[in-house]
């Protein structure tokens, strides 16, 4: 038997908050997580976050949960790879993996912050493995290290499948694209264009049919939906992808608040069946409090403030100490972070508890691009998210989010001195710095960059325009390296392409061409093999391969070469394709002027 | 290998490497690791099967789903994706509900 004064059931954003304010306030605490680190869903999140710098943001997810950690003091016990199975009334019972037993918890206060699961969808096959959650995906990426595959298929637009899809490029992946149902992406702007501008297609009005494969994901079959979200016959698409990437939202994990006597409602706003709480996060079982995604599918920097609530409210009621304007201020901040358009569901959700307030903002966006030859930010972030690091960030004060965190940023041109530390603090990576005529018919474009391998100055690169297409060749005239891992690139572009590259990638290292009439590389030739046509005639038509006016005198050796090499089997059993007439390329004209002759 | 070798933003340690058994085949991991983490870096992908001969691979990474419970060292229903591997492990796919050793 455990006695402890708080029993904190997971050890994510909200939890770690709550034991931050009771231990600081020497109220004996226990944390109890099922997993094999605390910081929840954290540990995982690479991307810096929005907000303000009270709540960590422009620091990436990981790193916030190790600051949260470090503030734990010695009042704080620690149980990990432990699972809460059962709140019993007059007991808690808890297995301890490790050592193989359940053990009993008294605890006076308890604070249940074991937030949500990955929700399913059904399609057919989706039993076959290679077909994971979003979270799944990070975890094995980001926590571990490990790709689950190198081609994937995103479905799901909201800003889980869009931060999803950035980190699997920064991982080496592949995405092929981003499946959403609905006629609009579901997240943030800022991510999406990040994704975009790298030439993911996000393929709206879209869902996911079938998975292809008999022991894993070999494949996936999308196809469009009609204003009912019924598949649209016909209009399939089939992808050569190892990995399905299910990013559809997730559902709050209610079972202990149910079984502890927690009123449960169903609130589709808050992602389903939620349970009740006050302002305060006490539900109406006195001494239990629930916080972050149980209580409303939200992020990660509301489930940090509802934690610091949870705790100072437990706090208090232990110590006897009033902590009241504490508690009133975090629900300051939480009004404050609630009050943007994003968050118009959450809030709906809530009234079903108490009433909202909501704080006014700043609707008007940057009017100017500012003075023409002026190196210079542009700001590409056009809706009322809750975030400001670059405001504070401008070590000139020349940038501005007025009123509160949920306006949109000004530019003061005339103060800023184009430094590009506020393009380095964006966690949004939505502002560029942008110089026209920087040199003779030269404009010149400074963009944030995660990903290896960084470029080298001199270099040549391609640039891409917001869609990721290719605009221009463009140099690089600098790499400024950032302690913060977002580090800036500055690229040389021909003069008038400063408002249209964003992005850009580097050319391929070696371009070996196989196929010269077609201008067919080795390197696409493998790529196509990998994604499964892996016969010389499927692999013609594809590519063209062969099909240019040489008919494949030059390169059909090669291709069947490659084909050997990467399928492992012999040229015998590969064979050499057909041949057909004509030949050699011959004019209609001349095919024609033979028939007028022959019938003559 | 999947392992990932180099990260923009994540460092890439040298974690201590240890010796587990899949299947009766020796495969490498990492200390600190789970085992499904472990697999899937060893091109592992399917855990087991179902009652009804289907591939199970797992779904959440997270203790939620039960999608990957394995047979370690004998022990059946074991949450391969939050249970860490051990050096010497077995860990063997669960057909079905698995059976109950005492």
């Amino acid at each position: 038997m455990v006695k402890t004064d708080f029993l904190v059931i997971g050890g994510g954003p909200a939890g770690l908050c709550a034991a931050i304010e009771t231990s600081k306030r020497d109220v004996k605490t226990l944390i109890v997580d099922e997993g094999v680190e605390l910081g929840g869903q954290l540990v995982k999140q690479t991307h810096k976050f929005f907000g303000h710098e009270g709540f960590y943001a422009s620091v990436r997810g990981f790193e916030i949960a190790k600051k949260l950690i470090s503030q734990l003091n010695e009042n704080v016990t620690v149980k990990t790879q432990t699972t809460v199975t059962g709140i019993y009334e007059d007991i808690i019972t808890a297995y301890d993996r490790e050592k193989d037993l359940v053990f009993e918890i008294e605890p006076k206060y308890i604070l249940i912050s074991v937030g949500a699961s990955e929700r399913f969808i059904p399609f057919k096959n989706n039993h076959l493995p290679g077909v994971y959650g979003a979270g799944a995906v990070q975890t094995l990426m980001n926590q571990f290290k490990v790709l689950p595959g190198k081609r994937v298929l995103m479905i799901g637009s909201g800003n889980i499948g869009l931060i999803v899809s950035y980190q699997l490029l920064q991982a080496g992946a592949e995405v092929k694209a981003i499946v959403e149902i609905a006629d609009k992406v579901g997240g943030y702007d800022v991510h999406a264009r990040k994704v975009k501008r790298l030439g993911i297609p996000i393929l709206l009005r879209h869902t996911i049919k079938e998975a292809i494969g008999e022991e894993k994901v070999e494949g996936a079959v999308i196809a469009q939906v009609d204003e009912k979200y019924n598949i649209i016959a016909g209009s399939e698409k089939e992808f050569a992808v190892d990995v399905i990437c299910v990013a559809v939202g997730l559902v709050p994990s209610i079972e202990l608040a149910s079984m502890a006597g927690v009123q449960i409602q169903y609130i589709p706003e808050l992602g389903g069946y939620v349970p009740y709480r006050d302002r305060e996060m006490r539900t109406n079982v006195k001494n239990i409090f629930v916080a972050g995604d149980l209580a409303g599918i939200e992020e990660a920097t509301t489930a940090m403030i509802e934690g610091k609530i949870a705790g100072l409210k437990v706090a208090e009621e232990i110590t006897g100490q009033n902590l009241d304007s504490e508690i009133e201020r975090m629900q300051e901040e939480l009004v404050e972070f609630r009050s943007g358009p994003f968050s118009e569901k959450v809030r709906k959700g809530l009234e079903r508890f108490f009433p909202q307030e909501m704080m006014s903002y700043s609707k008007t966006s940057q009017q100017d691009l500012g003075p023409v030859g002026k190196l210079r930010p542009v700001i590409e972030c056009y809706e009322n998210i809750p975030c400001n690091p670059c405001q504070t960030s401008c070590p000139a004060g020349a940038i501005t989010v007025p009123e509160n965190i949920n306006s949109l940023p000004i530019v003061d041109y005339s103060k800023c001195t184009g430094c590009g530390i506020c393009v380095m603090k964006c966690p949004g990576l939505a502002i560029f710095l942008v110089q026209e005529n920087f040199q003779p018919d030269r404009d010149l474009v400074i963009m944030p960059y995660e990903f290896l391998p960084l470029p080298e100055k001199g270099q040549e690169v391609i640039a891409l325009d917001r869609e990721g297409r290719e605009v221009a060749r463009a140099q690089v005239v600098r790499v400024v390296k950032s302690a913060n891992k977002t580090h800036l690139v500055h690229l040389s572009v021909p003069a008038g392409m400063g408002e249209v590259v964003r992005s850009f990638r580097l050319p391929k290292e070696t371009e070996s061409f196989v196929c010269r009439c077609e201008e067919i590389t080795v390197d696409q030739v493998e790529r196509a093999i990998e994604e499964g046509f892996t016969d010389y005639e499927e692999l013609r038509r594809y590519l063209r391969v062969g099909m240019g006016p040489c008919g494949g005198r030059t390169c059909r050796s090669i291709v069947l070469g490659i084909l050997a090499r990467k399928t492992g089997k012999t040229l015998k059993e590969i064979g050499f394709g057909t041949f057909r007439p004509p030949s050699m390329p011959v004019k209609f004209e001349s095919i024609v002027k033979g028939e007028i002759e022959n019938e003559k | 290998m999947r392992r990932i070798e180099a990260h923009p933003i994540l460092e890439v340690g040298k974690p201590k490497v240890l010796k587990f058994y899949f299947e009766g085949r020796e495969m490498e991991a990492f200390e600190g690791e789970t085992i499904a983490a472990a697999l899937v870096a060893n091109g592992v992908d399917v855990f087991g099967k179902t009652e009804h001969s289907k591939p199970r691979g797992f779904y959440c990474a997270i203790g939620k789903c039960s999608s990957c419970l394995m047979i370690v060292d004998g022990v059946a229903n074991v949450r391969s994706c939050i249970t860490l591997v051990k050096e010497g492990m077995k860990v063997r796919r669960q057909i079905g509900r698995g059976e109950v050793t005492w």
